[in-house]
């Protein structure tokens, strides 16, 4: 660590000293055993989730499915899904990416790694446990937090060693510029342990009274989303689409603005899901408020990755992970748009209750979250392992499921959802049809299902290949030896 | 290095505005609501529940009921809610202070359960829906709690609360009978409670049509 | 009740304010200056501005 004089800390305009392939090689494989756990599990729990899904969505359309039994019922295997796809798959990924990322952007390597391995194990343990408790009746069926009050401890205590550790690499970065991509990261760091810790101690281990509890439910379940997971999210886009097609993001102003008034505006949006419930009338308001001002970061981003790849749109043929990123991208500025427009209280009277919200969830989950982490696993993996990829036609495979399965699914529950709304809407219509009017959707939301199922499983299938070493060995510690040559040609 | 503390200070004071809001706030201005006196009888609203009923809340988190019926009217400013007789006045802060666990919901795939025990009010006709939806409400898609229930022989004298009026492929074989269990009955018992049709000061119900 | 209000509410504003002036103090001292060079470090001399990083693995 080079001691700093107190002017370069303040004006830290120094050129940041470049780093030599061989000690990104080694920092890249300092992060090698905790971040391919990371992967690892993540994807386990990926499948887990996906088939937990797909048994909730068919449940949908066939009530006599798998009803014999308490641990099968829709009322938990909906949030068992939840839960894994949140806290087992995103989570991890998402864990994976970051560390991955600022490691990179710290230019220093992870240093004890084991203790980052214990913690990965650790949480695994409290997601399995807590999910095994969902499964067994021991949810309070507070959403997004239905994890017995059991199991969250141990991700705590799992996490706190995570987070510390990110904010510590962070502290002991090598001087120079700190890239947008390690704000978001910091922030998400910081903001997390907040966010859990206030929504458990208030709704779970010693709940607060009355209607407070939706307050804080929906404070944390957005947030958790919007100061958590996206932050993660746009810090892989940020770094991935400049970084992979070879030029610097389009204006580094507008990703700063973007940061803040994403974590000034996200941080109050939670109360759009509670229009018209039972709270003062300033809350909803301040918080649909916010949800529209979200316009300001998510033009912002959209802005910026659109004049970054612009004219670079046949990068998508040849690069997997900007393919996967780009179509996260857009998915965000789309999802992000609906929100707000699905805040806006005369849309949202019709929205509200309905499959439609079930599809803005898995757009942005799914399609802007998921599809961003599979775009920075496929980069980061083949650093981790020295190896290639094994097909190229697994990975396109794999996009157009994940990406007819997202679109299909998003589509049909969309349209379900404003037929199903309406009909809650009118008076003079009965409750019955509501149900008339989703269902179709609900056996096409089935079986786009099934296409995301079988696209995790071809991804998987390449991870495990990947640890196995099956495949093309890497020529060199960060290149491929034919995009040099393709370079000369863009 | 300076600048670390500086940004973590400016992201947690963002993050904190909202917390004070979303958070503090309501923890302070609604978490500690008291129940108001009802003159004509000497009760209070919302009337307490019985141990049944908040045993039943339980298992009405632990089956996830939540994930398909809301609990919460709308005020008709917002929503036609109350045109759809999902209950005859919004439903306040006040109205959930009873409950360990507040089920407002996000989700109408089944009705809204603010009000059920207003429009239900026969606890065979609950069991009958738990135990096979399908038998009472033919288009029901609400998946079946038959495990709630206990198949048992009759010994003697058919049980006191046993099903009745189970017909068709649901009935039990002659000799059976279908009995609730403890979880079943404690959910009913919970439904039963739900009405929200008494008059608070913040809401008051509307004048008689 | 009201105090608490006050609290709350002077607590909120004056959050949002200190947020606005690390936000002022931040582009004051060169955190938001030469945002070209902050965009660039993520590009090394081995793999520098116009070389891509990612392709699909070729058959070989």
């Amino acid at each position: 660590m080079k001691s700093q004089s107190l002017l370069t800390s303040i004006h830290p305009a120094t050129v940041p000293d470049s780093l030599a392939s061989h000690e990104r090689a080694e920092i890249d494989a300092s992060t090698r055993g905790p971040v391919l756990l990371f992967f690892g599990c993540s994807v386990f729990w990926l499948l887990v989730g996906s088939l937990l899904g797909l048994v909730a969505a068919w449940k949908m359309t066939h009530p006599g499915l798998l009803d014999s039994m308490a641990w099968l019922t829709f009322g938990r295997i909906r949030p068992a899904h939840l839960n894994v796809v949140v806290y087992g798959w995103a989570f991890q990924a998402g864990i994976g990416v970051a560390l991955w990322l600022m490691a990179r952007l710290c230019r220093i390597p992870l240093l004890h790694a084991k203790l980052l391995v214990s913690a990965t194990l650790f949480w695994n343990l409290g997601v399995l446990i807590g999910v095994l408790g969902i499964l067994a009746g021991d949810s309070r069926s507070v959403e997004w937090l239905e994890l017995p009050g059991y199991a969250t401890p141990i991700l705590f205590l799992a996490y706190a060693c995570i987070g510390v550790w990110a904010v510590i690499m962070f502290r002991y970065r090598r001087p120079g510029h700190v890239y947008v991509s390690q704000w978001y990261l910091l922030a998400a760091f910081l903001w997390f342990p907040w966010l859990y810790a206030t929504a458990n101690i208030l709704l779970i281990w010693q709940p607060v009274q009355g209607s407070a509890q939706g307050a804080v439910n929906w404070w944390f379940a957005r947030n958790v989303l919007g100061l958590w997971l996206t932050p993660i999210g746009l810090a892989s886009a940020f770094y991935m689409i400049p970084k992979v097609l070879g030029r610097p993001i389009h204006s580094y102003y507008l990703s700063l603005l973007g940061f803040w008034a994403l974590a000034l505006f996200y941080s109050w949006n939670g109360m759009h899901h509670l229009i018209g419930g039972p709270f003062p009338a300033w809350m909803i308001s301040a918080s649909v408020v916010a949800s529209i001002l979200m316009i300001i970061p998510v033009i912002t981003v959209a802005i910026n990755h659109h004049m970054t790849m612009k004219g670079h749109f046949e990068a998508l043929k040849w690069s997997p992970t900007l393919r996967f990123t780009v179509f996260g991208a857009m998915a965000y500025t789309v999802v992000s748009l609906q929100g707000c427009l699905m805040a806006i209280p005369s849309l949202n009277t019709i929205t509200h209750f309905t499959d439609y919200t079930i599809g803005h969830a898995h757009l942005g989950l799914y399609g802007f979250f998921s599809m961003m982490m599979f775009g920075a696993i496929y980069y980061i993996v083949p650093r981790l392992v020295g190896w290639e990829w094994p097909s190229a036609t697994m990975i396109r495979w794999h996009f157009w499921l994940a990406a007819t399965g997202v679109l299909l699914m998003v589509g049909a529950l969309t349209i379900g959802g404003l037929l199903q709304g309406l009909a809650l809407y009118d008076p003079k219509v009965s409750f019955q049809s509501s149900l008339d009017f989703a269902t179709p959707f609900r056996w096409v939301r089935g079986i786009s299902g099934f296409l995301l199922l079988a696209g995790h499983l071809v991804f998987a299938c390449l991870f495990v290949q990947m640890l196995l070493k099956i495949g093309h060995r890497r020529t060199g510690p960060a290149l491929f030896t034919e995009s040099k040559t393709e370079a000369a040609s863009l | 290095m300076n600048k670390l503390p500086l940004f973590v200070i400016g992201v947690l004071c963002t993050f904190a505005f909202s917390w004070l809001g979303l958070v503090v706030y309501p923890f302070v201005k609604l978490g500690h609501l008291e129940p108001v006196p009802d003159e004509e009888t000497g009760g209070y609203f919302p009337p307490t529940l019985s141990g049944a009923a908040v045993a039943g809340q339980q298992v009405y988190a632990a089956n996830g009921c939540i994930y398909c019926h809301s609990q919460q009217v709308r005020p008709a400013s917002l929503s036609t809610d109350i045109a759809k007789e999902v209950g005859p006045r919004r439903t306040v802060a006040r109205d959930y202070l009873r409950e360990r666990t507040v089920f407002l919901g996000t989700m109408r795939t089944g009705p809204d359960l603010a009000n059920v025990g207003l429009r239900k009010t026969d606890p065979n006709w609950l069991h009958r829906h738990l135990y096979e939806p399908r038998s009472v409400t033919p288009w029901s898609i609400m998946p079946s709690y038959r495990y709630l229930y206990k198949m048992q022989k009759i010994q003697g004298q058919p049980s006191a609360n046993a099903l009745r009026e189970l017909s068709g492929r649901h009935a039990p074989e002659p000799g059976y009978e279908v009995v609730p269990t403890d979880d079943a009955n404690a959910l009913v018992a919970y439904l039963l409670s739900l009405k929200r049709n008494y008059p608070l000061p913040e809401a008051p119900l509307p004048a008689a049509k | 009740m009201t105090a608490e209000l006050i609290l709350i509410f002077g607590g909120m504003l004056a959050l949002s304010g200190s947020a606005f002036v690390a936000f002022c103090w931040s582009v004051c001292n060169g955190q938001m200056a030469r945002p070209r060079e902050a965009a660039l470090t993520i590009f090394d001399d081995d793999e520098p501005v116009g070389l891509p990083t990612d392709r699909f693995p070729s058959r070989k």
